[in-house]
């Protein structure tokens, strides 16, 4: 009876598993679609407008600037990309100013990460955390030049005003400036979760040994400013998380407690548009803070 | 009415109850009972009542989850922030709560016959003192009970709980009991109010809401999060064996 009850349950695992298998199959299929689709209505829309011959400034640009180093097609559709990612940000009713990219899945892409951030930052979020419980994004600086690299394809050259700070450990809090509109880029690891939290107790605790305070004022508020001092971030209001793995992974333990989550199948081959759905979710969340 | 239902499953719960059993079960699941206002709004109900359909969703959870072996169950019933709302639906919720435990100490012989031990976690000093002494009670009759546990969380926040926590580590300091270098993670969980109990496998968050409002964030660090859109009042045998089903397919990932 046991073994007919076993093998049930591992039918029961196929069958979730070949329906995951399948959905994310249509979605894929879906999306080529629509894009193609997309494609091929432009064409045929924009055809005659070609045809008729509308004199437009990069067909000028590009007959009085053959030599010129940046390409003006390039630098053109990088700008009007910027200005849509922007106006999407506005567009939003709300727009997380921190948010968290956490990556559940082993072998990370860093090129789809950097993309992330780069369309984060773009879009008008502030702070970008990006996390993964074997803390190999801290391990080596790979993260950090694929950032760089896309910031120069996706935004253009001038992209630099989105200078980014990147602090990947307590030491660095005095390089950060507190009054700062440029963004910025944290990475985190398991160490800065539930290994912080005991740290700040360990200072306080010394404190209370050297006679500097009693325990009985130690309170949330005391707890919290420690927390924030050594990561001086506000709370991420929403962590994206990418990956079948439906856990926080000892994401930040303090910091979530009222952070939404809103999950993505994978962070391999994410489209910007996958990423701007999850921000649309976000802004129809109502938050009614305990009343 | 009762915090314990008496009753069996029937055949096809059965059946599926014994299927989910053959994989990796949670030996402790949490629940976020969120949604009895809307419920309640949804039904042209009063909130009170909704909340009321909402403790009834309880005791059949608890049924349930004794049926599928869950030897221990967390709620989250009132939270810190939750003392903002009017005070007429504050005032409610304790006398509710009242009620409730005054109900359970009634059934203390039912309650030892199924081995439950009842457990309140929280900052109770903030309750009205009635309500503190019958909890009291209702603790300490049930606290040798050793065959399934039920931890209430009542005037709880997370960041209080941890940060009672650092406060006990401190008073040990002060009183030479420990020094500051003794202060771990291991010596962190032993202070929380839930150190009597595992982490959680499992928490399931109702309503469709899809944070953590503040409950068991030390302790669900690494624990299988389900948030399913169901209303709590109308949860189904089928949304838990959902979210088990959940927690089997992430199990071997967790780990």
């Amino acid at each position: 009876m046991a073994r007919l009850y076993g093998l049930l349950w591992r039918l029961l695992l196929v069958l979730v598993h070949v329906n995951r298998a399948f959905i994310s199959w249509l979605r894929v299929r879906l999306r080529s679609w629509k894009d193609r689709l997309w494609e091929r209505a432009m064409a045929a829309l924009l055809l005659p407008v070609a045809l008729a011959g509308f004199p437009g400034s990069d067909q000028r640009k590009l007959n009085h600037n053959p030599d010129a180093n940046a390409n003006p097609l390039t630098g053109n559709r990088t700008s009007s990309r910027r200005s849509r990612w922007l106006s999407d940000g506005r567009s939003l009713e709300k727009l997380p100013v921190h948010i968290g990219l956490l990556v559940t899945e082993e072998e990370p892409s860093y090129t789809d990460i950097a993309n992330l951030v780069v369309w984060c930052m773009a879009v008008g979020i502030s702070y970008v955390s990006v996390y993964d419980n074997h803390g190999i994004f801290r391990k080596n600086s790979r993260l950090l030049e694929e950032i760089v690299r896309q910031q120069q394809d996706l935004l253009g050259i001038d992209g630099a005003k989105y200078n980014v700070e990147f602090l990947s450990n307590g030491i660095d809090k005095h390089q950060h400036h507190v009054v700062s509109c440029r963004p910025t880029v944290k990475v985190l690891s398991p160490e800065d979760g539930k290994q912080s939290i005991v740290q700040a107790a360990q200072q306080l605790c010394r404190s209370v040994e050297n006679k500097e305070r009693s325990s009985k004022d130690i309170s949330v508020t005391m707890l919290d400013i420690l927390l924030r001092e050594s990561k001086n971030i506000p709370d991420p209001e929403l962590v994206v998380k990418f990956g079948p793995v439906d856990s926080t992974l000892g994401f930040l333990p303090w910091h979530i407690r009222l952070t939404e989550f809103i999950s993505l199948p994978s962070h391999r081959n994410v489209s910007y548009e996958d990423l701007l759905g999850a921000l649309q979710r976000y802004s129809a969340c109502q938050q009614r803070l305990g009343q | 009415m009762s915090w314990i239902r008496e009753g069996e499953l029937n055949l096809l719960e059965k059946i599926s109850a014994n299927v989910l059993k053959a994989g990796p079960m949670p030996k402790h699941v949490a629940f976020i009972m969120d949604g009895n206002r809307r419920f309640a709004r949804r039904n042209n109900m009063e909130r009170q009542e909704g909340h009321m359909q909402g403790f009834n969703k309880l005791a059949e959870t608890l049924r349930w989850c004794k049926h599928l072996n869950i030897q221990e169950v967390t709620v989250y019933a009132f939270s810190i922030e939750n003392f903002k709302r009017t005070k007429d639906e504050v005032d409610g919720l304790m006398e509710l709560a009242k009620q409730k435990f005054e109900r359970l100490l009634e059934e203390r012989d039912n309650l030892e016959k199924h081995g439950v031990c009842i457990r309140v976690l929280g900052d109770l000093n903030m309750l009205p003192l009635d309500l503190q002494k019958m909890i009291a009670k209702a603790v300490v009759t049930t606290r040798a009970h050793n065959k399934c546990f039920l931890n209430v969380c009542f005037a709880y926040t997370s960041r209080y709980e941890i940060t009672n926590a650092v406060r006990e580590m401190a008073w040990g300091v002060e009183q030479s009991l420990i020094k500051a270098s003794d202060v771990s993670e291991a010596l962190l969980s032993e202070c929380l109010y839930s150190n009597n109990s595992p982490n959680p496998d499992l928490l399931i968050r109702t309503s469709g809401e899809v944070r953590l409002s503040d409950f068991l964030l030390w302790q669900t660090s690494h624990s299988c999060l389900v948030f399913q859109s169901v209303l709590w009042p109308e949860y189904s045998f089928w949304n838990l064996c959902e979210a088990i089903l959940q927690y089997q397919l992430n199990y071997k990932s967790i780990q």
